[in-house]
């Protein structure tokens, strides 16, 4: 039995459909994140887990059990807010303890209880202070203790690191995942925040304008998107123009050229389409280089290069941008190539290349502009 | 990609923390967090409001009928009053040149203060929350016992007796002209402005009244406001000193024309009306414009 | 980055020490006004509250109330008005302050927040007769009561009393607590509450453990201002009364314009007691306030 299932949750306020059939079970101990833009109904999802909000249909499930006429004070869960939300009279323990407090614990055991937990999130050193005396990543810690303090079944995270700063927002992420994989703690999480999601998600779940986009693997979101949406939310995402040559057997062809390209499927012999390639798997050879095995390759010239750290991302101008050739790329779209930064100066911008476009599996998408995220 | 806000997308909004926001019925199906009014808030507000109402209206009833029917006449005659005229004059006299000469001394001390005397500002501060703590009845009692008929220096019985009741009523409205100036001299980069000025050729005085006095005019604005509404209402100053002015012309018609005297207290709620309006607009401009005097009359 | 200029373009230079002499000479107004009327009348005060006014001895007669000061009917009555005001003030103005906030509407907001400030300026000889007007021996809710039945006259209540002036001072103390308390609830996280309740606790727990210790420090703070207001209020009072029913601030104005009681001496004795309290009611909201906003601000 699952630990948690939403089952065809529905939300709206007046007009606006905040979500629409929502449906996902969450298995014990796994951390599902909700990824997607601002209003896409992740929030709302979440406050109707924890009780905040009651759908107009569906229900909540925990352990079996329909909680969804239940209080949230009723329900068993525990949520890490994202402003931190702690009480602002109390100490970081006495915070930590209010939970345990409210179910009327032998004070001895709640104070063995907030001591183990301080020292779990290394808060020790600062359980005697106020929130207004602590930093940001240490309220938040704070607050995830407060959250797990009563042993929740279900932990909930609304964006909790989005008033954190950067710089501390990588080390908190890996904390929350290691204190709840230690813990064992079935979690949702939500975020806007993709590296935050495909870092220390089981799974993540794309929402997109209230309803699920996509459920899967970081790897099988980063690598494998099933939809427009999630290939142009999730990272960089290339679109190059081929055409189907069999939907049947997967093929596409460009320039005369043929790839197999998965998700071909659904679209017939002869249509236009878009091969979905992620930056680093594009690779730069010299432009006068012969294309090898068949391979697709476009040519064009370096129009500027993004440092971006470890890597450095060119942006390709074809050179047949802009022509009414159908293979061509739009005039505005550019190609993103990410190469090891170290070989970054092989390619300066205004030289001419050639991009190889590797074959495997680049999924296809129809040709639909409005999907795509331009560069 | 933007998508369009959906519009319920959860925001923090006020919940209520005392009872009764949204009733949670542990069984029947609950509507969650309402985002409309709650009944309770209304029917307080309701409530208040009558409350609040309520004396304007005995008022108005009291003040616009002979006893049997509506009519403006009260209202004419209280006009009409010759003692009305001359004590209205004599609160608008008092009530402009306090507010001039409060903004005349009061701006330029407080700019010269923030630019060349900064040690001097919490001096200046403590002054000005001085008043606050001294209400009325306080002030006049040293005015009095300074300033009075039985006193070393007797100004009442003087050609000089203006100066006694402007210079109380400088002292009543310091805190808020000065608050109100400060305020705008804050925002306002004052050192930034005179420099570039002086450095442009101008002379102190010249920036003070084309660069400064433009920059702070909202809180010129609101002062003037807040001292002349207060001057205009004052009481106890003028009673206890002797001054027929209008608060205390109308204490008096309520011992010879008691309608015609509810009718101007209408007519004065109104005017009280206005100005805070006035403030309120100026507020919405200056965020932070202090709109209530909040100090005891 | 200081400027060089050392003067105007057309004229002589002059140097900066001399203009920092022209500028302290934009000062002397100001401090001419407030020694004149403000510091002066207070050693004045202090001066004739140390001497006996008949005999112009140094005597400290006049602060003979200190030891006593229950004793004296003015004292007893301004504590008495302004508590109990106070109270009425705090309580229903705290009421009406999370009405406002509840109702998430901003145009309720701001027309009741407009509404307080025209009510809590409102105070003074216009209020009085707003009063007389409503609770007046022949006041209209006094006749209307009277149609259904309800004598309030013959039950005791007087307009010209401690009750009565009670009434009247809520009329302004409730919309000066409104406005005071708006912004401390207004900065109240909703997002504390639910916390709260997802760790289980009932609204009461939450009340009791969270919102009234965090708004106390305000809400003391508040009471304090209206308190001081109610005390050294003057207007009000004697418009409504004439001196009927006294009051420290009617006493102080009867010993020094009174006739048979005149004694400024007194009279000044009396006043710096006052100013003495309102002084404590200050100094105690400066240091609450610190606090508060401590725990307030985002």
């Amino acid at each position: 039995m699952s630990r948690l299932e939403l089952a065809n949750l529905n939300k709206r306020f007046g007009e606006q459909v905040a979500v629409s059939d929502f449906n996902l079970t969450v298995e014990d101990g796994e951390l599902v994140s909700f990824l997607g833009p601002s209003g896409c109904g992740k929030t709302t999802t979440l406050r109707m887990t924890a009780g905040f909000e009651s759908p107009d249909t569906g229900a909540i499930i925990v352990d079996g059990s329909d909680v969804t006429d239940l209080a949230p004070n009723r329900r068993g869960m525990g949520m890490v807010f994202q402003g931190y939300a702690l009480f602002p009279n109390m100490s970081a323990a006495e915070n930590v303890e209010f939970g345990l407090a409210v179910r009327n614990r032998p004070v001895a055991e709640r104070r063995a209880r907030v001591s183990e937990l301080l020292e779990l999130f290394g808060l020790s050193h600062v359980g005697k202070s106020y929130p207004h005396q602590m930093s940001g990543g240490q309220q938040q810690r704070v607050a995830l203790a407060r959250a797990v303090a009563i042993e929740p079944g279900v932990l909930l995270l609304d964006e909790p690191l989005s008033a954190v700063d950067a710089k501390v927002r990588e080390e908190l992420r890996t904390e929350i995942r290691r204190m709840q994989v230690q813990l064992h703690i079935t979690t949702i999480l939500v975020t806007h925040d993709q590296s935050e999601a495909l870092s220390i998600s089981d799974r993540v779940v794309v929402m997109n304008r209230g309803a699920i986009e996509e459920v899967g693997t970081p790897t099988q979101i980063y690598a494998e998107p099933r939809s427009a949406f999630t290939a142009g939310f999730i990272g960089a995402m290339n679109e190059i123009p081929v055409r189907v040559v069999s939907g049947r057997e997967g093929l596409v062809e460009r320039d005369g050229r043929r790839v197999a390209a998965v998700g071909a499927a659904g679209l017939s012999d002869g249509d236009l389409a878009l091969l979905l390639v992620r930056p680093e798997s594009l690779e730069p050879i010299g432009a006068n280089l012969a294309a090898l095995n068949g391979d697709l390759t476009m040519s064009g010239q370096v129009e500027v290069q993004t440092f971006l750290g470890a890597t450095t991302r060119l942006l390709v101008r074809e050179s047949r941008a802009g022509t009414d050739d159908p293979m061509a790329m739009p005039a505005s779209r550019r190609l993103a190539v990410d190469v090891p930064s170290s070989s970054a100066n092989q390619w300066p911008a205004g030289s001419q290349l050639q991009v190889r476009i590797p074959v495997g599996s680049s999924r296809v998408i129809a040709d639909r502009s409005a999907a795509s995220r331009p560069f | 990609m933007s998508n369009p806000s959906i519009g319920g997308e959860a925001t923090e909004e006020a919940i209520a923390i005392l009872p009764g926001v949204h009733a949670r019925s542990k069984d029947a199906r609950r509507t969650g967090r309402s985002r409309r009014t709650p009944v309770w808030s209304i029917v307080v507000l309701l409530v208040a409001a009558v409350y609040f109402l309520l004396p304007l209206y005995a008022t108005a009833v009291f003040g616009f009928s002979t006893g049997k029917h509506f009519t403006l006449q009260p209202l004419w005659d209280g006009l009409g009053d010759s003692g009305f005229q001359a004590s209205l004059q004599l609160s608008l006299f008092y009530s402009v040149l306090t507010t001039i000469i409060a903004l005349a001394v009061v701006a330029p001390t407080a700019y010269v203060v923030e630019l060349r005397f900064p040690g001097l500002r919490s001096t200046i501060e403590f002054v000005s929350i001085l008043p606050f703590v001294i209400p009325p009845i306080i002030l006049v009692v040293g005015l009095s016992s300074m300033y009075g008929i039985n006193s070393p220096v007797n100004l009442i019985a003087s050609s000089w007796a203006p100066v006694l009741l402007i210079g109380g009523y400088f002292i009543l409205t310091l805190p808020f002209v000065f608050r109100a100036i400060d305020n705008a001299l804050r925002a306002v980069d004052v050192r930034t402005l005179s420099e570039a000025s002086a450095s442009l050729g101008a002379g102190p005085a010249r920036t003070f009244l084309r660069v400064i006095v433009p920059s702070i005019s909202l809180g010129l604005v609101s002062g003037a406001l807040l001292a002349f509404t207060t001057a205009m209402g004052e009481f106890t100053l003028a009673a206890l000193l002797g001054y027929p002015t209008f608060p205390v012309y109308l204490l008096n018609i309520n011992g010879y024309l008691p309608r015609a005297g509810e009718a101007l207290v209408l007519v004065s709620f109104f005017i009280t009306w206005a100005g805070v309006i006035a403030l309120a607009a100026v507020a919405r401009r200056a965020p932070g414009t202090q709109v209530v005097r909040g100090g005891p009359m | 980055m200081r400027s060089q200029v050392t003067g105007t373009i057309a004229g002589t230079p002059t140097s900066a020490r001399s203009r920092g002499g022209r500028a302290a000479f934009v000062l002397l107004p100001f401090a001419i006004l407030v020694i004149a009327f403000l510091l002066v009348p207070t050693v004045s005060l202090i001066w004739g509250s140390v001497h006996d006014t008949k005999t112009g001895t140094l005597t400290l007669n006049n602060y003979s109330y200190l030891s006593h000061p229950l004793d004296l009917v003015p004292f007893r009555n301004s504590l008495e008005l302004s508590l109990a005001s106070t109270i009425l003030g705090s309580l229903v103005g705290l009421l009406i302050a999370q009405a406002i906030v509840s109702s998430r509407r901003p145009l309720i907001q701001e027309i009741a927040t407009t509404f307080s400030s025209v009510a809590a300026n409102f105070a003074g000889v216009p209020l009085a007769f707003a009063f007389i007007a409503t609770l007046g021996a022949s006041g209209l809710l006094t006749r209307t009561l009277l149609g259904s039945g309800i004598d309030l006259y013959s039950g005791g209540f007087k307009l010209y009393s401690v009750l009565g002036l009670t009434v009247v001072y809520a009329y302004w103390e409730i919309p000066l607590m409104v406005l005071v308390m708006l912004p401390p609830l207004q900065a109240m996280q909703p997002s504390w509450r639910e916390a709260a309740e997802i760790l289980g606790a009932s609204r009461w727990q939450y009340l009791r453990a969270v919102a009234i210790p965090v708004l106390m420090t305000p809400f003391i703070s508040s009471m304090l201002l209206l308190y001081a207001n109610a005390f050294g209020a003057y207007a009000t009072a004697y418009a409504l009364t004439t001196g009927f029913v006294s009051l420290v601030p009617i006493q102080i104005s009867n010993l020094i314009n009174g006739d048979v009681s005149y004694d400024p001496g007194l009279a000044d004795a009396l006043a710096i007691g006052l100013a003495v309290i309102m002084a404590l009611c200050i100094g105690g909201r400066a240091l609450l306030e610190r606090r508060s906003t401590r725990w307030l601000s985002r």
